[in-house]
């Protein structure tokens, strides 16, 4: 738009390019410029800070092997079902909870006030309770993601149009239909803000406890590297893990955005 | 008070002696003293009266979605006590669903009772024309303004095919002119589906030139006060606003309501230092 | 309307819930102790409540959670200083320079959403197996709500007060000094307020993870001996002191915000 007034002479290479990319841009290469020079300072203990060659020739190596997928495969059902099980139940209990007053008073603060507690300490727990299999990275994970859940789903409940509830009475639907017509779509934000952060919750409750008391997953794969002091590759893992894990949330949180023009 | 009671036997709504109370940490308190009325199929009736004369309870009451109460309500000879099919309803507020398409909205009651899809389609379709929305069938009330959301919500309601339409203050919320051109859509499309109509308001211009009898509430313990014949022609239009007729009914009804509503305005005041007095000695 | 306190219940009905809450909880508690010393929930996997209640005075006694306390309270102090100052200055900084916050606000919301924690093996190849990785990995996962609640709080000032401040003709920092500072404060501390929550749960789940620290530590040392009560009534002291740490934080931004 103001394109056409400032565009002089010496027109860039990439007239599409703004400031803005441009800076990012320096930083990044900064960044990576910086590392090399410390990789190859040798002032660190030898790979602490790999080279980055190093690194991406780790990635690469990552990426083609079958066994990465099977154990990324392995996290990601663990993950799934710990969203199945939490959101569920985070949803019924959020409902319930939104719903009745009463209820919310009597029970929700201590939602509240556990929400934010770190669920790993739970681990030893859930690994008697459950064994040292799969379950227990499964129970953390659901109990990880159960508690954002249920909390914005209660806040969400109470934040319905109430005028929109009547219309659903007046034109008496059942219960049925006014949870699944009137109740659940007014509510598509705060459930969707609440899938997102139990997302995140629960692929750091399941991967952490992968990584403490595991033979499979990423998190039994990272600790791994730790072990062996593979530092390229452990560098290569958590590289693709943050990058799946913001990818991931990203996603989850266009989903949401799609229905910004439906938004009174 | 009953002097212009149509006949019984004709009346598609009854509401007979309707009392309504309210627990209030001050005390009980009476929103509505025995109200009676009849109201014939295809009339156009308007209850109106000052803030605080019930007359959200009596909508509520009717609509079936206010059961504590003393009297009956009934329409075609059946009792309300939960909404009925034969009453819809048109809020105050924005009602309409802003994660469904016009379209959505209006089929939304068809949907409920299972209607097969493409018939759905085709009769939203067909109120969406009535009210003047053909080429929204597909936006988003997000999309749309206040008026037409509205519009939306008679649509929705009109599909429902209810005997008797109850609307509560429903151009309450919007601009002068825009609520006089809805008016005109109301009306018009009321004489052309003869439909029996009740509309809540506390505007007197919109009552006289909208009914045919008004009911005047009074200031509560909410009853009824009067009930005026408005023998005014039809069909009628936002023009007949300015006639002399016109005149004579507002002022007449302007007349009623001017005492109701002192009478609320002063109860309120004196409400008010009642509770100031309270938080100044902190009891 | 006028009276909408006309469907308000009278008072007493609201000291119930809270009250029926905490019944529910020691009913609840009640039966599993009913249940386990009948034999229908095993001993061995779910100790019974009094069993842990009598664990806590061993743990004052003999795993010094005291002292354990006082270590895991040092890490969050440490770190909560940490984001405070490098997380003020950096989110002032961005607000000075746009450019920057064009280029990097993203950035920083990104990582906030970022699992953190997992990368705790790096911080011990880096920084060994000792506070200093819970104290880095804290700061690291703590840090940007700090940063984005400060932006968001010097973006925020009403632009009438910066008017206010250009018509007396304040230097860019007496501007920030007397202005636009003092009108970010209460989102700023809102950020370290979540920092120092995001502190917490992070310095009490590294340790847990590395065995090493105070309080997290403990845990992972009683259930490596599986001294099961002890376990259980070290996770209750845990949630014991985040529940209080977290209402204390409310309170104090409670007060802060009234003063205001």
């Amino acid at each position: 738009m103001a394109e056409a007034g400032r565009l002089s002479g010496a027109a860039p290479a990439t007239p599409g390019l703004s400031p803005v990319t441009l800076l990012r841009i320096a930083i990044i290469l900064g960044v990576l410029a910086a590392w090399e020079l410390l990789a190859q300072s040798g002032c660190l203990y030898r790979d602490v800070v790999p080279s980055l060659l190093a690194i991406g020739s780790a990635l690469i190596e990552l990426l083609s092997h079958a066994d990465y997928y099977f154990n990324l495969g392995v996290t990601a059902g663990e993950i799934g079902i710990a969203l199945l099980v939490g959101g569920f139940s985070g949803l019924f209990v959020g409902v319930v909870l939104g719903a009745n007053r009463y209820l919310s008073k009597a029970f929700e603060p201590y939602l509240y006030y556990l929400g934010p507690t770190p669920k790993i300490i739970f681990f030893p727990v859930m690994i008697m309770w459950f064994g040292i299999d799969t379950e227990s990275k499964i129970a953390l994970g659901t109990l990880s993601c159960f508690f954002p859940i249920a909390l914005n789903v209660a806040a969400g409940m109470r934040q319905i149009d109430r005028v929109l509830i009547r219309v659903g009475q007046s034109f008496r639907a059942n219960a049925l239909q006014m949870v699944w017509k009137i109740y659940l779509p007014a509510m598509r934000h705060p459930i969707i803000n609440g899938g997102r952060l139990g997302f995140g919750m629960a692929l750091i409750g399941t991967l952490l406890a992968e990584t403490k008391l595991s033979n499979k997953g990423i998190g039994f794969l990272i600790i791994q590297t730790y072990s062996v002091f593979d530092m390229p590759r452990m560098y290569a893992m958590l590289i693709v893990l943050f990058v799946l894990a913001i990818g991931a949330n990203a996603l989850i949180g266009r989903l949401g955005g799609l229905d910004s023009i439906r938004r009174a | 008070m009953a002097a212009t009671a149509p006949n019984a036997d004709d009346a598609i709504l009854v509401v007979d002696d309707i009392v309504v109370r309210y627990e209030t940490p001050e005390g009980p308190i009476t929103a509505v003293d025995d109200v009676s009325f009849q109201v014939k199929p295809g009339e156009f009736l308007s209850v109106i009266g000052p803030s605080g004369c019930g007359k959200s309870s009596l909508f509520n009451v009717i609509g079936g979605l206010l059961s504590h109460h003393q009297g009956v309500v009934t329409v075609a000879g059946e009792t309300i006590s939960s909404p009925h099919k034969a009453i819809g309803m048109v809020f105050q507020e924005e009602s309409t669903f802003p994660w469904r398409t016009v379209t959505d909205n209006v089929a939304f009651p068809l949907e409920l009772v299972g209607m097969p899809r493409d018939k759905r389609i085709e009769r939203a379709r067909h109120f969406i024309a009535l009210v003047g929305l053909e080429g929204f069938e597909n936006s988003y009330p997000g999309e749309l303004s206040g008026g037409m959301r509205q519009r939306v919500s008679l649509a929705r309601t009109l599909a429902a095919a209810p005997k008797i339409l109850l609307m509560d203050e429903p151009f309450a919320a919007l601009d002068e002119q825009t609520r006089l051109l809805l008016g005109d859509k109301v009306l018009q499309i009321q004489q052309q589906l003869k439909q029996t109509t009740l509309l809540i308001t506390h505007n007197i211009t919109e009552a006289v030139q909208m009914s045919d009898r008004i009911l005047v509430m009074t200031y509560r313990p909410g009853k009824v006060k009067r009930i005026v014949d408005i023998d005014l022609p039809r069909p009628r239009n936002s023009e007949i606003v300015g006639s002399e007729a016109f005149g004579r009914y507002v002022a007449q009804i302007w007349n009623d309501l001017r005492e109701e509503a002192s009478r609320g305005m002063r109860d309120e005041e004196s409400h008010m230092l009642h509770h100031h007095d309270h938080q100044g000695t902190g009891s | 309307m006028t009276h909408d306190a006309a469907i308000r219940r009278p008072p007493r009905a609201q000291v119930a819930p809270a009250a029926v809450g905490f019944a529910s909880i020691v009913t609840a508690l009640l039966l599993t102790e009913l249940l386990i010393r009948i034999g229908v929930i095993n001993r061995f996997i779910v100790p019974p409540p009094s069993e842990i209640a009598d664990s806590f005075y061993r743990l004052f006694a003999e795993e010094h959670i005291v002292r354990r306390f006082l270590l895991t309270a040092g890490e969050c102090l440490i770190t909560g200083v940490m984001i405070s100052a490098f997380g003020i200055a950096g989110g002032v900084l961005m607000h000075r320079v746009t450019l920057l916050r064009q280029a990097c606000e993203t950035w920083v919301a990104a990582f906030a959403a970022a699992p953190v924690v997992l990368a705790y093996p790096l911080f011990m190849v880096i920084f060994g197996r000792n506070a200093w990785t819970i104290i880095m990995l804290a700061f690291v996962a703590a840090l940007p709500p700090v940063i984005l609640k400060t932006i968001e709080g010097m973006a925020a000032t009403r632009k009438v007060l910066v008017d206010v401040g250009r018509s007396f003709n304040l230097t860019p920092t007496q501007q920030f000094r007397k202005i636009l500072f003092p009108a970010a404060l209460p989102a700023i501390f809102l950020g370290v307020r979540l920092g120092l929550v995001f502190a917490l749960i992070n310095v009490v789940g590294v340790e847990f993870l590395i065995n090493y620290g105070g309080l997290g530590q403990l845990i992972e040392d009683l259930a490596e001996r599986y001294d099961l009560a002890g376990t259980y009534a070290a996770i209750c002291f845990v949630i014991l002191v985040s529940v209080l740490f977290f209402i204390a934080l409310e309170k104090i931004e409670r007060w802060l915000r009234l003063v205001d």
